[in-house]
């Protein structure tokens, strides 16, 4: 137990901690590229951005955007053999891009953790509870059995897990979906981290679930002031529950801005389509969702100029043939990587030819349709449209 | 979100479900299998205590017990030798019996072998090494492999090409060659005295049998379970190497581990009753079934089936318990997966 002066004690050394000024982490060009039989996956391509102390930062994509491996790759956790990774974190101040493994596995748990997706399988199988969650104590903190236990029962009932006592002899398969989530929340916070990378830990729960699982992530990250990294492929998640949001697509970061001005004056066409595919509530039942054509770029050969042009319905011939660099816009705070931004001359009148277009082809699409079955008091009806 | 956009699929075939409240019955849950299971168990218990007991056990004739390797049958005061004689209930053998002319004469459950000797006693203490003989070898076979197939699963890489390669030769071999050649290596003709043939010959051989297939399922299982979220959570959260191989992937494997090494110990002990018939096991006072089996082969035309036979039942029963053990262990183990 050499590295004790670098474990974290909980709430009041991360309060003592924050006093020391400069972000919490500082993330520097990180390039995470992938060797495979294909040719090189360009997963992480270039990133930059800096968190600070007890702050939350969404980041948000689709599948493939990057998201998940840029996470990991701050972490360090990927696998050595056949990654490519270069660039600079800053993680208090100290650089923890080619630290050694010994001495990331101080960090891992004590500094920095992880909740993932799927708590089915993030938890161990065969192992109870009360130990998975004390084992990482004693590892960090050097607890003993019995302090490990009780303090286990502690982070139980702190992410609200009804009748705590019981779950500590329990079995991973004995709970729910979304206690599972609870269960690997009080995992990652147990030697209470500064930083806690959330990997879409809604994604496989349920909607009424997620809700709380959010509320529970912001709540322990202002009683332990601690700062948050959510990724997410949902801006409405996001929406509530940062400070910061970052969209990330093809391995890049495009837009970058805090939470509320990101909504009111989103600058890139990306961050538009990705809102606009959230279907409203309020709208009439059978309205075609607005998805985003075509699929996220191959990484391996990404397209030339902008990554998005491709899929982008506001492209030029210049977004094809040069990569837009990040812009700051009227909020400082604000960058975005785009040459024809929301609001640009440009764009509006692009956007008002292609209203008009899709007026024309949902007036022709619905007319038909109608007559086909009409609904009965008990049953929906279904059009053949669908 | 969107509830009310969700289609419902307009069947007029769908039978009308009433959601009133429906007739709760007491299920009965119906296992299979559940007799054969503990007579297997039974079998297997008693086996072990008549391999281990063998010496005081009232039910096997003491003449038979200690070291020597007459085990002759006394009957009234007569020792019988060099008969074989036909077991008590085999009605409709006719006995030849000269020592005691104009008495036909049957003797215990499993009759006397061509020496005279109880086969019924034979057996249990066969039994000790047999089971002695396969399960140090499962044992130590389960050790190795699971440590090279867990390194070779975790680490990947070199390690994991050398290992890998390694098992494929070794499963190559036509098993019973190997086991040959790694028995009389190491029985050297000089000692090959009768009496002084040691164990750890035919138990080395076995081992070095047993573990390129423990080492492929141990190595394959490995990296199913490396993969797993919860090892990347247990890395996340700074577990050591050591940690995460032997806390969170073993009791992982382990279930699967223990139904396979059942089996496995099944198959050890027909392979060194293989080797024992063709006379390349242990000489030891004590016999193992394989060398029973062979010894009673040359009476068979004789119509002496019982000196064969029996052993051979014997055995037949052990391996049936072991397998069927084995299979309500991971049906045991499977039930949990499946709720997981």
């Amino acid at each position: 137990m050499t590295g004790r002066p670098l474990l974290a004690g909980g709430p009041t050394q991360a309060a003592t901690r924050q006093l020391d000024g400069g972000p919490l982490l500082e993330v520097t060009d990180l390039v995470t590229h992938f060797r495979t039989p294909r040719g090189l996956v360009r997963s992480v391509d270039g990133v930059s951005f800096t968190l600070d102390r007890g702050k939350a930062l969404g980041i948000v994509g689709e599948s493939g955007s990057g998201k998940t491996v840029l996470s990991r790759s701050i972490m360090g956790l990927l696998p050595k053999l056949n990654t490519e990774r270069s660039g600079s974190v800053l993680f208090e101040g100290r650089e923890i891009v080619d630290l050694p493994l010994k001495e990331r596995r101080r960090i891992w748990g004590a500094e920095m953790s992880m909740i993932f997706q799927d708590p089915m399988t993030s938890l161990n199988p065969v192992m109870r509870i009360g130990k998975q969650i004390g084992e990482s104590l004693r590892l960090h903190l050097g607890l003993s059995r019995r302090a490990a236990r009780e303090t286990a029962l502690r982070l139980l009932q702190d992410v609200r897990i009804p009748e705590p006592h019981k779950r500590l002899d329990q079995y991973a398969f004995e709970l729910s979906g979304g206690m599972r989530q609870r269960v690997m929340i009080a995992l990652a916070m147990a030697c209470g981290p500064t930083l806690l990378f959330a990997d879409e830990p809604t994604t496989a729960l349920d909607v009424t679930v997620q809700a709380q699982i959010l509320e529970l992530i912001g709540l322990q990250r202002t009683e332990r002031n601690m700062s948050v990294i959510l990724v997410t492929h949902d801006l409405g998640v996001v929406a509530g529950h940062t400070d910061e949001i970052m969209v990330m697509y093809a391995g890049r970061l495009v837009e970058k801005a805090p939470t509320k001005v990101l909504f009111a004056n989103m600058k890139m066409p990306y961050t538009e389509a990705l809102l606009h595919s959230i279907p409203k509530i309020d709208d009439p039942s059978h309205t075609r969702l607005n998805v985003i054509p075509g699929r996220p770029p191959d990484l391996v050969n990404p397209p030339a100029g902008c990554s998005f042009s491709p899929r982008c319905s506001f492209a030029q011939d210049r977004c094809r043939q040069e990569a837009p660099p990040l812009i700051t816009a009227e909020h400082p705070e604000h960058v975005y990587a785009c040459w024809y931004p929301v609001g640009s001359p440009h764009h509006r009148a692009r956007s008002a030819e292609l209203a008009a277009a899709a007026e024309g082809l949902v007036a022709r699409w619905r007319e038909p349709a109608r007559p086909t079955c009409a609904p009965t008091a008990t049953r929906f009806c279904v059009s053949k449209t669908w | 979100m969107s509830s009310t956009d969700v289609p419902v699929i307009d069947d007029p075939d769908a039978p009308e479900v009433p959601l009133a409240a429906l007739p709760t019955k007491k299920v009965k849950v119906r296992r299979r299998g559940r007799v054969a299971k503990w007579l297997a168990i039974a079998w297997l218990v008693f086996m072990t205590v008549s391999a281990i007991g063998a010496n005081s056990l009232p039910y096997i004739p003491h003449e038979c017990s200690g070291s020597t390797s007459t085990c002759s049958t006394a009957i009234k005061g007569d020792i019988l030798t060099k008969r074989e004689l036909p077991p008590s209930w085999a009605f409709w053998v006719d006995p030849v019996n000269p020592v005691l002319p104009g008495k036909p004469t049957h003797h215990g459950l499993m009759g006397t072998d061509s020496n005279g000797r109880d086969i019924f006693a034979r057996a249990m203490l066969g039994a000790r090494n047999s089971l002695i003989i396969a399960g140090l070898a499962i044992t130590i076979g389960l050790a190795f492999g699971t440590l090279l197939g867990m390194v070779a699963g975790y680490f990947r890489g070199w390690a994991d090409t050398v290992i890998e390669n390694l098992t494929n030769v070794m499963l190559a071999f036509p098993p019973l060659l190997l086991t040959i050649f790694v028995v009389t290596f190491f029985n050297k003709p000089d000692t090959a005295e009768a009496a002084q043939r040691p164990l750890w010959p035919i138990i080395l051989a076995l081992v070095v049998l047993s573990i390129p297939p423990l080492t492929r399922l141990v190595r394959a299982n490995t990296i199913a379970y490396a993969q797993r979220d919860f090892v990347t959570a247990a890395r996340s959260l700074g577990a050591k190497r050591g940690r995460i191989l032997f806390r969170e992937i073993l009791p992982n494997i382990v279930p699967t581990l223990v139904s396979f090494a059942l089996t496995g110990m099944a198959l050890l002990i027909i392979a060194e009753g293989g080797l024992a018939f063709l006379g390349q096991s242990v000489e030891l006072p004590i016999p193992t079934w394989g060398k029973m089996i062979a010894e009673g082969k040359e009476k068979l035309r004789a119509g002496a089936w019982w000196i064969s036979l029996m052993p051979a039942a014997t055995m037949f029963l052990t391996l049936l318990s072991i397998n069927m053990l084995g299979d309500v262990l991971s049906q045991r183990f499977n039930t949990r997966e499946a709720i997981a």
